[in-house]
């Protein structure tokens, strides 16, 4: 399946099956419990990060199910088609945004993302306190969202934000890769 | 280009407590002078608080002398947003005087500097990270020791203010 026809079939659902909440409900939520864990754990970012991680991690679990019920798509064929459902499809029915998908590696098992909008992020200026801005990864809810939906349907992946425009980067990019399909049942090979 | 430009701006929180102020030339150093200023609006703002069904714009405020006159904007949740206008412009300080002010100014022409004033507060308010309870002064201290409420340090939201203050002129958009 190519990434135009995946484009189309996530902008179909968009449009046709999913409810939509006011953004800046879904902003102001998510920025609220990112601060209060800031608080909670005395700013000590990276446990903050994995925290972040395992909250996605616990969402993306479910939020698959959902995924496929509404999509109705089927298994992909290989890791680059998954990763133009991820970005195509799941990014857009759920967050209405299209990350690009780009920087693959040789072997085909890394891919970077990267989101020309990021609606977790809108109003977002990270804290002055000179380690924020090295260490908090904003949006690192998604990266466990998609740990936890891709280990659903055996895949056992590795995600982390490389940058982000909340730091004074030029662009939000996360990197995905994939570490082993899990049971022994194998994808069919790659053309 | 003389012509009237902006002098002061003032961010004073529900409690009459300075959230901002910044100063634009040739007033950079008149700290004080510009808190004496707002502070003898904040009066007026009661006053007319008093009055019935009030807009938010408050319009003219207080005709301070021939050159300064202090507009005012008062939000449904009591923040006061102050804008000293200085008449003549900064280039009329170091001529000399040239006749009487532009008497045109109407209440009217201050409109974009404060929505755009308040677009920037309400900026300032939705980033999560800012947590307006640290602006606000503690019950039962009085106004005296102002040192317990911290004024704004968020540099994005100065930023802006600055280029208001900066950019307005009569009749165009900030």
């Amino acid at each position: 399946m190519s990434a135009t026809k995946a484009s189309r079939i996530g902008e179909e659902i968009w449009k046709t099956r999913i409810d939509k909440v006011n953004a800046e409900l879904v902003t102001l939520t998510y920025g609220t419990i990112v601060a209060q864990l800031c608080q909670d754990y005395d700013s000590n970012y990276q446990d903050v990060n994995k925290q972040l991680d395992k909250m996605g991690y616990n969402i993306g679990m479910r939020l698959i199910e959902d995924f496929l019920a509404k999509s109705g798509v089927g298994r992909c064929a290989n890791f680059r088609e998954t990763a133009d459902m991820i970005a195509k499809v799941g990014f857009k029915i759920f967050l209405n945004v299209a990350p690009t998908v780009t920087n693959w590696s040789s072997d085909n098992n890394q891919f970077s993302l990267i989101f020309d909008e990021n609606p977790l992020a809108d109003f977002v200026e990270l804290p002055d306190d000179g380690r924020a801005q090295d260490e908090l990864w904003f949006s690192n809810i998604l990266c466990g969202v998609l740990r936890g939906s891709l280990e659903m349907v055996q895949m056992q992946i590795e995600a982390h934000f490389v940058s982000d425009v909340l730091r004074g980067d030029d662009t939000t990019e996360m990197r995905v890769s994939l570490v082993r399909y899990i049971e022994d049942e194998m994808p069919p090979e790659e053309e | 280009m003389a012509g009237p430009r902006i002098a002061c701006i003032g961010v004073i929180g529900k409690a009459d407590n300075p959230l901002h102020i910044a100063l634009f030339p040739p007033y950079s150093d008149a700290m004080i002078e510009f808190s004496f200023l707002l502070n003898s609006c904040l009066d007026i703002f009661e006053i007319r608080r008093k009055q019935t069904s009030i807009d938010q714009d408050l319009g003219l405020l207080h005709a301070i002398d021939e050159r300064l006159a202090a507009y005012g904007w008062l939000t449904t949740t009591g923040v006061k947003l102050l804008i000293i206008v200085d008449l003549f412009g900064p280039e009329a300080t170091s001529a000399r005087l040239v006749g009487p002010a532009v008497s045109g100014l109407r209440d009217s022409d201050l409109k974009p500097a404060f929505r755009a004033l308040q677009s920037a507060y309400i900026q300032l308010l939705q980033n999560p990270f800012y947590s307006p309870d640290d602006h606000v002064p503690t019950p039962g201290v009085t106004a005296g020791s102002a040192s317990s409420c911290q004024s704004i340090s968020n540099s994005k939201f100065i930023a802006d203010v600055k280029r208001i203050g900066e950019t307005w002129v009569p009749g165009a958009g900030v």
